[in-house]
């Protein structure tokens, strides 16, 4: 099928990309503009590994036609750390910091979405952030300390110490 | 596997374009919204549409609109997360939008649409049940006008409903909720999120002026039929009672023995069964005790 | 030193080593934390190659069936369609062990399992290799399916693989001591019979393979999820034909294993051949349907077990009888079986042992390697006895285990060595913590408590071919334009073997532990390691590494004593600074300048070290399965609220104590624990591969295999009790698999508590508990 020419916002950069109707976000994502980060667990959306916020909002790029995705702005787990000196954020750091991180292919799903929740919502309980991450399957971890991470970043930007 | 098939993608800019892609691409088309059921069937083969007409960005389909003694009006692309965390859906509709934070994941909710929802007409759906023990409408579109129809004859069956090649689903209605009344929604699933429910349920209880008899009940479920399934046995056994552990029993049984339910991956029709009673006495006590709190 | 007869087996002549450490200790994040966290890491699917073509693999939807024909002309005239292969190209059998290697990379004559390829195709790009599957034409003559072990051994009518009769893969027979006159005599007997169910590894990232063959120089360079290299390299070699030296394996970072990327995938070797037919690179990844098809999951066991005890609760012996379902293939099988029975002699004295055993072959996904592998079978079943007997006894479960649990220096009627344990301490722990003993038999209906233990080995003492090399290698390269490089072919899967390697370098060498480089995952340019399985690399790895730190340190300080003016015994080395022990502040110089020195006058400086674990004997059947150079321990408290009208168990809280000896990294053994606990919860209560009578696999996806998901963790408190394993390298031993046991039984147990009933199948589905409280009632 002929392709067409796209432009998908993705982290603050418009990138021109020729795709067909029956391209998926996720593979536009990780083939056609090289950003890997995205990961790809099930291709069925139960895992949540190819999540990517879409204006703002945790979605699955495995569910998604690129060609649906024109002139809304996307953010990939390349879009999180400081566009200019690759500094983590803030909730980044805690991720690492707190052993929220084992062989990390849930993890930038798992960044994405809770960054949506704590973008959102200024203290979420542990039941949200919870909640939030049903949908981000992590076999490694058993999830604790992805919520101790989480909860040590709200408390640490509530109190003022980080962004 | 992972490839769609190949189709013509059509972004209509309103609805009545919309409308028009649908008389005229026919069955050959499917409506894409959130797309969380829909591209799945594509990904599995189940479905092979020759064209996907994505009505996602229409504005005139997407909101909600729930003013004080009014009802509520939802349109069809609004997402299940604007419905989890509608403040004022939840001031009047809480089963419904307590059944809607429980569908699938976060991201789930976000894309996924309450019209796709009840158009995919899944027996174990988590929206129809509650609209349907609310009293909701289904609001049809097409180039020739709009029509109405409750919730429960809406979905005639197994991913069966009352679409008319040409039709769209564009809105739902609410009816206000009655005084001294309350609707509660439960569910049964292995897990505690991600659930395909075993079993899922809304009782939505009026009370008389008294504060203690039962005016009107509704009894709906879901994931047992391929429908959703309306109590015919509840409203004769507990209108004009108060309630009694011994009603709760009885409408516990009853529920039960209406119950069509069938053995899958998911639970076994026994089992099915068993839990359609635990849910039917735990939540005909909460919707009476939410009733007389109202 | 260096020479293999100096090192070789002495390794656990320790000398009193420091328990001071600065760097092995640390809760230090991943030194690849940062490159995970933004998503610059690549893992093999990333990876793209110069002209690669993209591979897919056809699977059969008959679970037993005769190949007839297999016509692909017209996937061939498909533009954009490279090649296709099919069983024709891959003769050659391959198996992780070598003497029963009985698996091909695409089915040859027949398919014994639903989704065992068929036939590959590799194309322009992934739309278009499917699209070629769907032309490839496969004329199958279908079989009968046994689904079921207990079938299968009667079935010598129906043979799965023509020379296995009555479709038994292996079976084994021990006997220690008298266990038949040991029961007669014992004073209580209990008798059982269990199920261990059918679960998978649910790594989130699917196999994937690049295969790059270079034919003008006969190489093939393989970019795998490759969690045991070495046996992939070996097998490789076999049905490529190829000498190993002619085969690179570059294992990029692998999103979780748990075992399941231990054996060669098929990805790997279809990629490979379809390289060489077409020369261009081939990339296969898995969907995760394939995973599911490709399992090498948990063994399913039929297990029927007697355990006796004397007047006072002491173990007499123990009667195991196990039908293990095999799947299709061999895999790991003989492996697994044998662990089973080893299994059940620690952690608790056993003076009598009998065990029979047999791995059977039936028509599902084969069973393999998975996190705990042979452990968690016949835990679930001891744990739960012994519950019974101590309410037979009038003990607690908690008096019952310390009665019977091992101490350091144990030696097991198998000759299993038990050179350290804090098993007592992890019992006591857990119980403090949890207040077991004021709940236990006191909550309220639907309500429970339950208490398990477990461990598991922290090494093997064999590999699986005949070998008298190395275990592990490791070599430090010091050098001043990179400081001190490790280069180690040990894997991380997940785990954080790279950090903990860096962190044991360290502190050997005195540096920190981010200033250490290392290089792993390579089979051409790390050192040689045997593969991420039986919990053997922090104790592994760790003797390599520290063996080759402190040939470094021999060669360093003379000469930090020379600049320093002092004598070498004066001499100590930590934080990157060598100093003076006497005038620190007077008397010290930096790595960095000692390194410079070093090199200015002698020249480069590079030392390699080895583990070889020692070659215990005694084990009756099975190649010494079960000797390991040590033990990690686990005691865990199950709280359970179990809903009594729909049968659901809601865990509320798991209490773990740990000894995995000195941690090194405390952050990374939680997350193990964590990470173990959600695993074995998993298996007791929603994990299941559903299998239809037929074959066929009935829920291949995440969505209907049902992973424990944030929503239903129980609150985990876990410690680490304090221990120090002496005969291990920094006193560490194994987290990561030792912690799964105890789950399920600790669960199963609660369970008990909370209702009265006890449970002998996994999961344990809200049906089950339901059915048996409606029995309940209706007695």
């Amino acid at each position: 099928m002929k392709k067409q020419l796209i432009t998908l916002d993705i982290n603050d950069q418009l990138y021109q990309v020729a795709v067909t109707p029956m391209d998926i976000l996720v593979d536009v994502i990780r083939k056609e503009i090289g950003l890997t980060g995205t990961k790809k667990g099930c291709g069925q959306g139960d895992c949540g590994a190819c999540t990517v916020l879409i204006d703002g909002k945790p979605q699955l790029g495995c569910l998604k036609l690129a060609i649906a995705c024109q002139g809304k702005k996307i953010t990939t787990i390349e879009g999180v750390a400081d566009p200019v000196t690759g500094e983590l954020h803030p909730l980044q750091k805690s991720f690492l910091d707190h052993g929220a991180v084992q062989c990390g292919f849930c993890t930038p799903g798992m960044i994405l979405s809770s960054k949506a929740l704590v973008d959102s919502t200024p203290n979420p309980s542990k039941e949200e952030i919870k909640r939030t991450l049903a949908g981000n399957t992590c076999r490694c971890t058993g999830y604790i300390l992805i919520f101790e991470a989480i909860e040590a970043y709200v408390k640490a930007r509530a109190e003022g110490e980080v962004k | 596997m992972n490839i769609l098939n190949e189709f013509e993608y059509y972004a209509p800019k309103t609805k009545s374009e919309a409308l028009e892609l649908v008389k005229s691409l026919g069955s050959s088309a499917k409506v894409l919204a959130g797309g969380t059921d829909l591209i799945i069937m594509m990904k599995e083969k189940m479905i092979k549409p020759e064209a996907i007409i994505d009505i996602s960005n229409l504005d005139e389909l997407k909101g909600i609109v729930c003013k004080d003694g009014q009802g509520a009006e939802i349109g069809a692309c609004t997402t299940i997360a604007e419905i989890e965390f509608s403040k004022d859906l939840e001031k009047k509709y809480s089963a419904l939008t307590y059944a809607a934070g429980e569908l699938g994941s976060n991201q789930v909710r976000v894309m996924a649409t309450i019209g796709g929802n009840c158009c995919h007409s899944s027996p174990a759906a988590e929206t129809p049940t509650p609209l349907s023990a609310l009293g909701a409408k289904v609001v049809i579109s097409g180039l020739a006008g709009e029509r109405e129809l409750p919730m429960e004859d809406f979905i005639q069956g197994n991913r069966k409903n009352d679409l008319q090649p040409g039709e769209i689903v564009s809105k739902f209605i609410l009816p206000e909720p009655a005084k001294k009344s309350a609707c509660r929604y439960g569910y049964i699933g292995l897990r505690n999120a991600m659930e395909i429910d075993a079993v899922n349920m809304a009782v939505n209880i009026t009370l008389e002026d008294d504060g203690t008899k039962i005016k009107d009940v509704k009894l709906v479920m879901g994931s047992v039929s391929p429908r959703p399934l309306v109590s015919e046995l509840i409203p004769g056994l507990l209108k004009g009672t108060e309630l009694t552990e011994e009603l709760i029993v009885k409408a516990g049984e009853a529920a039960q023995s209406e119950a069509k339910p069938i053995t899958d991956v998911r639970a076994s029709a026994e089992y099915r069964r068993d839990v359609v009673g635990a849910l039917a006495r735990r939540l005909v006590k909460e919707a009476y005790e939410a009733a007389k709190e109202a | 030193m260096g020479k293999m007869y100096e090192v070789s087996n002495k390794y656990h002549e320790y000398k009193d080593y420091t328990r001071e450490f600065t760097e092995v200790g640390r809760s230090i994040p991943r030194l690849d934390g940062a490159a995970k966290v933004t998503g610059k890491v690549q893992y093999t699917d990333d990876l793209v190659l110069p002209r690669m073509a993209y591979g897919k693999i056809l699977r059969s939807p008959h679970a037993h069936a005769i190949i007839k024909s297999i016509d692909f002309s017209e996937a061939l005239k498909l533009d954009g369609v490279y090649d296709v292969i099919t069983g024709a190209d891959c003769p050659i059998p391959y198996g992780i062990v070598p003497h029963n290697a009985n698996e091909h990379a695409l089915a040859v004559g027949k398919v014994r399992n639903w989704g065992e390829g068929v036939a590959a195709v590799a194309a322009r790009d992934e739309a278009t290799a499917e699209k070629a599957l769907e032309l490839i034409k496969v004329e199958y003559e279908v079989l009968e399916a046994i689904v079921d072990p207990r079938e299968s051994l009667k079935r010598d009518d129906l043979r799965i693989h023509e020379d296995a009769p009555n479709n038994i893969a292996y079976e084994g027979v021990q006997v220690y001591g008298e266990p038949e006159k040991a029961l007669e005599e014992s004073d209580y007997v209990l008798e059982q019979e269990y199920y261990s169910s059918y679960v998978n590894h649910a790594f989130i990232e699917p196999q994937s393979a690049i295969a790059d063959f270079d034919n003008n120089t006969g190489q093939l360079h393989l970019y795998a999820t490759c969690q045991v290299p070495h046996y992939t390299h070996q097998q490789l070699s076999k049905v490529m034909e190829l000498p190993m030296n002619k085969i690179r394996i570059t294992v990029p970072l692998i999103g979780g294993g748990f075992g399941g990327k231990g054996v060669a995938s098929q990805a790997d070797f279809c990629s490979a051949i379809l390289s060489r037919k077409i020369g261009r690179p081939v990339k296969i990844t898995y969907e995760r349907s394939e995973v599911f098809a490709t399992n090498n999951g948990r063994h399913p066991c039929y297990m029927k077990f007697k355990m006796g005890f004397d007047k006072n609760g002491k173990i007499t012996a123990v009667d195991f009888n196990n039908i293990m379902d095999g799947g299709a293939y061999a895999g790991w099988g003989i492996v697994v079986l044998f662990y089973t029975a080893s299994m059940v002699h620690i952690p608790y004295m056993v003076p009598n042992v009998r065990f029979e055993g047999k791995r059977v072959y039936t028509n599902k996904p084969t069973c393999g390697a998975h996190r705990g592998l042979g452990g968690v079978q016949p835990r679930f079943a001891m744990e739960q006895m012994l519950d019974q007997a101590a309410a037979h006894f009038g003990m607690s479960p908690y008096e019952i285990r310390k009665l019977n649990a091992a101490e350091s220096g144990y030696t097991a009627k198998s000759m299993m060595y038990v050179p350290h344990t804090e098993y007592k301490k992890c019992l006591d722990e857990v119980v403090q913590r949890s207040g077991y003993l004021e709940k236990h038999g006191k909550l309220p209906y639907g309500k429970g408590i339950g208490l398990s233990g477990g461990y598991y080995i922290s090494g093997t003492s064999y590999t699986l071919y005949l070998s008298y090399k190395p275990h592990t290698v490791a070599t430090i390269k010091i050098d001043e334009e990179n400081g001190a490089t490790v280069f180690c072919g040990a894997t991380d899967i997940g785990q954080g073997v790279d950090t903990v390697m860096a962190q044991m370098a360290a502190e050997t060498l005195g540096i920190k532990t981010e200033d250490v480089k290392v290089i792993p995952r390579d089979t051409q340019i790390s050192t040689f390691d045997l593969g991420t399985f039986a919990s053997r690399l922090t104790f592994a790895t760790g003797w390599a590494i520290r063996k080759a730190a402190e040939k470094v340190n021999a060669e360093l300080f003379p000469v930090a004593a020379s600049m320093l003016q002092c004598r070498g015994e004066e001499i100590a080395v930590k934080d990157g600074m060598f100093y003076s022990i006497y005038e620190k502040k007077k008397k010290h110089v930096p790595w960095s300048d000692v390194v410079t020195m070093y090199i200015e006058s002698n020249g480069p400086l590079t030392c390699t070290g080895q583990f070889t674990p020692p070659r215990r004997k005694g084990i009756q059947q099975g190649g010494n399965i079960g000797h390991s150079p040590t033990f990690g321990f686990s005691a865990q408290i199950a709280e359970v609220d179990v809903d009594l009208e729909t049968g659901k168990v809601n865990v509320l809280k798991i209490t773990e104590a740990g000894d995995c000896g000195q941690p090194i990294n405390p952050m990374s053994v939680e997350g193990q624990v964590h990470g173990s606990i959600q695993m074995g919860m998993g298996q007791a209560l929603y994990e299941e591969m559903k299998i239809a009578p037929d074959g066929k696999f009935i829920n291949p996806s995440l969505h209907d295999y049902k992973l424990p998901t944030s929503m239903d963790m129980p609150e985990i408190d876990a410690t680490i009790v304090e221990a120090f394993d002496p005969s291990a390298p920094y006193g560490g031993k194994e987290s990561g698999e030792g912690p799964i046991q105890p789950t399920a039984p600790a669960i199963f147990n609660a369970v008990y508590d909370a209702i009265g009933v006890r449970f002998t199948e996994m999961p344990l589905t809200p049906e089950k508990v339901l059915n048996a409280i409606k029995a309940n009632k209706a007695k």
